[in-house]
């Protein structure tokens, strides 16, 4: 036994050593950002995305896209004179993996931090990022815990957890919903959105939840978990959890014999999603879902020159990764350089700077006061624009 | 109430097939293969690449299609399995028990972590699905398939309990699982058996992965794990090493699963699932039909 606490005692003291090297190196980092400014060195800016691991496919949607701002805002003479550069690293979509990465951006000194798809690899990385002053604009992660964090650095510029669960209550009392039955999957990011339904789902005038129901995800068969659901007799069934899950519940729902309205949430919006369920059950499937090339208006000349340079069709987030780009630009801009706390104030000042979501004024949690979440539907075999909810 | 029973039936064959896997092997070198779901996976994918290499075919060919792939990738996982014991456990097959079992946890992540280098982390498709009518049974859903599943998964464990108490290879084998050394002294080629054994239960968790593939059509590289850690659970239940009891610890966990869920609400149905594991291990360690093991010297 004794033995045994002897190896905890030294893991844990391997990690706190490891820890307090983390730390060391990020405030290093800090000081070398907020050094002199130098005028004729690059401005640089961070960009945490999966590159590998189950995400893997996200990662150039969103760089592409944040080096086209790049190149476009260089080509226009840069700011302040000097030039953008985008330093990328890859999260994996894993905590440790995102530490580790967001300690080598520090290192490399990053002024502005752009990147953030999993809020899961995302949350580790705030107190490295904010150790070292560096303002995160976070293009897609959007979990309600990063705004609970309440850090001064931190600026969402996706939809969060509490507008996704508006937009689904708002878009299922529009549509005539009365009983509705909420599924998640346990983790924090989709119960969070479930549970936040579920409130204001049951304010009075509107609809009311029949059942909220957890399922384990990554699994195959969910008969167990929807043979509890409709057995509530509802007629809207909203899973907020991921795409892989989100298809075969959707199939099975319909083998079930379930006839009501299906909804999913943004985790479940991918091509794959539709070929999991199957064209006859994924038809008419409902989803709450953040602006994306596809459903945006007005984007096509942006979406050409996107296609023209690196030969494929932007994907989810790379409009939030292009604006993400510009909005660093715009803050450095207003703050006359790259000082952490004035970029900082820069971007909590911002107010009608025009993005593919509309025009930006942070909230005082920093999220964004205007538009976020759409209602798409699954026609023909894809997701389509719905409603708008504007 | 029927509904229940039929979803926890259901769900509960494909454990046993799985289990069945684990339960032989355990029996005969008293090794918990924790590769054995990753075999599972592997049938899957053997199916899918089966049934993309046959191209595109009209929906009155499917079930003979599947059926013939079921039988392919059946042969193919099985030899995957004897591949896997001459490789990974025949050397180890003297030492501590734990080497044994690091070996198992090794294999199953070089298997898992493969697959997602040879064919990419998403998720695949089956390109051939069963959806299928279904009708009403005593008040449950049922459709075709799902009895045509059940109905295949009966007949695939009625074929090994014959193989395994009626042929000469079955004896063989119960021989090996009594005890090696005598057996070896009865002129039984142990290493053999073995093999065979290998290959009947990884045949079984191919056959699984095939019929997961095309009931539920999603297929990934982690497929196999919780698949795996379940069947255990359900070779457990029914005594390892016992056949007819796996297939019954298989079945018993599937209701388990599904009674869970409908009284305790899903993020309570493992709570309550592997409660009554404990609980039942408790009083009866030996599992449902399992024998008292008696010490040997």
């Amino acid at each position: 036994m004794r033995k045994l606490y002897g190896t905890a005692l030294a893991v844990v003291m391997a990690s706190a050593a490891l820890m307090t090297a983390g730390c060391g190196q990020g405030l290093l980092g800090g000081d070398d950002a907020g050094s002199a400014e130098k005028k004729d060195e690059p401005i640089v800016l961070g960009m945490l995305i999966p590159q590998s691991g189950s995400e893997a496919a996200i990662g150039p949607y969103m760089s592409n896209a944040a080096q086209l701002a790049v190149d476009e805002i260089n080509a226009k003479g840069g700011v302040l004179g000097r030039k953008l550069e985008l330093k990328t690293a890859d999260d994996a979509c894993d905590p440790q993996t995102a530490a580790a990465g967001a300690n080598k951006l520090v290192t490399a000194g990053v002024h502005v931090s752009i990147g953030g798809y999993c809020s899961g690899a995302t949350l580790p990385t705030l107190p490295i990022f904010g150790k070292a002053g560096i303002p995160m604009i976070i293009p897609a992660a959007n979990s309600q815990e990063l705004v609970d964090q309440k850090l001064k650095n931190v600026f969402l510029i996706n939809g969060t957890g509490s507008q996704q669960a508006g937009a689904a209550a708002a878009w299922m009392t529009k549509d005539g919903a009365t009983k509705v039955a909420l599924m998640h999957d346990n983790t924090s990011y989709s119960k969070d959105i479930a549970l936040r339904t579920q409130t204001l789902v049951d304010e009075p005038g509107g609809p009311e939840t029949a059942i909220l129901e957890a399922v384990t995800p990554k699994e195959s068969d969910y008969s167990a978990n929807i043979t509890k659901v409709l057995a509530k007799k509802p007629d809207y069934v909203y899973w907020t959890g991921y795409f892989q899950e989100g298809g075969l519940i959707a199939r099975q729902l319909r083998q079930a014999g379930y006839q009501g309205k299906i909804m999913v949430g943004d985790g479940s919006v991918s091509p794959k999603l539709i070929e999991i369920a199957g064209a006859e059950a994924a038809t008419g499937v409902y989803a709450t879902m953040t602006q994306t090339p596809d459903t945006l208006q007005g984007a096509e000349s942006w979406i050409a020159d996107y296609t023209k340079k690196f030969g494929s069709e932007p994907g989810p987030y790379s409009n939030q990764a292009y604006d993400a780009v510009r909005l660093a630009a715009e803050a450095v801009t207003k703050a006359g350089g790259t000082d952490g706390q004035k970029v900082i104030a820069a971007l909590e000042a911002i107010d009608g700077f025009s993005m593919f979501s509309g025009p930006l004024k942070f909230t005082p949690e920093h999220t964004l006061s205007t538009g976020g979440f759409q209602i798409l539907v699954v026609k023909d075999g894809k997701f389509a624009l719905q409603d708008a909810l504007q | 109430m029927s509904q229940l029973v039929w979803n926890g039936l259901f769900v509960g064959s494909f454990y046993a097939l799985v289990a069945l896997g684990y339960s032989m092997v355990y029996g005969i070198i008293k090794l918990l293969n924790f590769a054995h779901g990753d075999l599972y996976m592997l049938g899957a994918f053997i199916g899918f690449a089966v049934l993309g290499a046959a191209g595109g075919v009209s929906a009155g060919m499917a079930l003979p299609l599947l059926l013939f792939v079921l039988v392919l990738t059946m042969g193919v996982t099985g030899l995957a399995g004897v591949l896997l014991e001459r490789v990974a456990y025949r050397r180890l097959r003297g030492a501590p028990r734990l080497s044994l079992l690091i070996t198992a946890v090794g294999a199953s992540f070089a298997l898992e972590y493969g697959m997602r280098a040879a064919s990419g982390a998403d998720p695949r498709v089956y390109p051939v699905r069963l959806g299928g009518t279904s009708l009403e049974v005593f008040g449950a859903r049922v459709t075709l398939q799902q009895l045509a599943l059940v109905a295949v998964a009966v007949l695939l464990m009625i074929g090994l309990n014959l193989l395994v108490t009626r042929s000469r290879e079955g004896r063989a084998m119960r021989a090996v699982a009594l005890d090696p050394k005598a057996a070896a002294l009865m002129g039984i080629d142990v290493d053999a058996v073995i093999s065979r054994t290998f290959f009947l239960g990884s045949a079984l968790a191919g056959a699984a992965g095939v019929m997961a593939g095309a009931h539920y059509g999603k297929i990934d590289f982690m497929m196999g794990f919780l698949i795996g850690l379940k069947a255990f659970t359900a070779a457990v239940i029914g005594g390892i090493g016992n056949i007819p009891g796996t297939m019954l610890g298989g079945l018993l966990l599937g209701l388990l699963e599904s009674f869970g869920t409908f009284w305790l609400g899903g993020e309570w149905r493992d709570v309550f699932a592997f409660g009554v594991l404990i609980l039942f291990l408790t009083v009866r360690p030996t599992g449902l039909l399992g024998e008292r093991v008696t010490e040997r010297v």
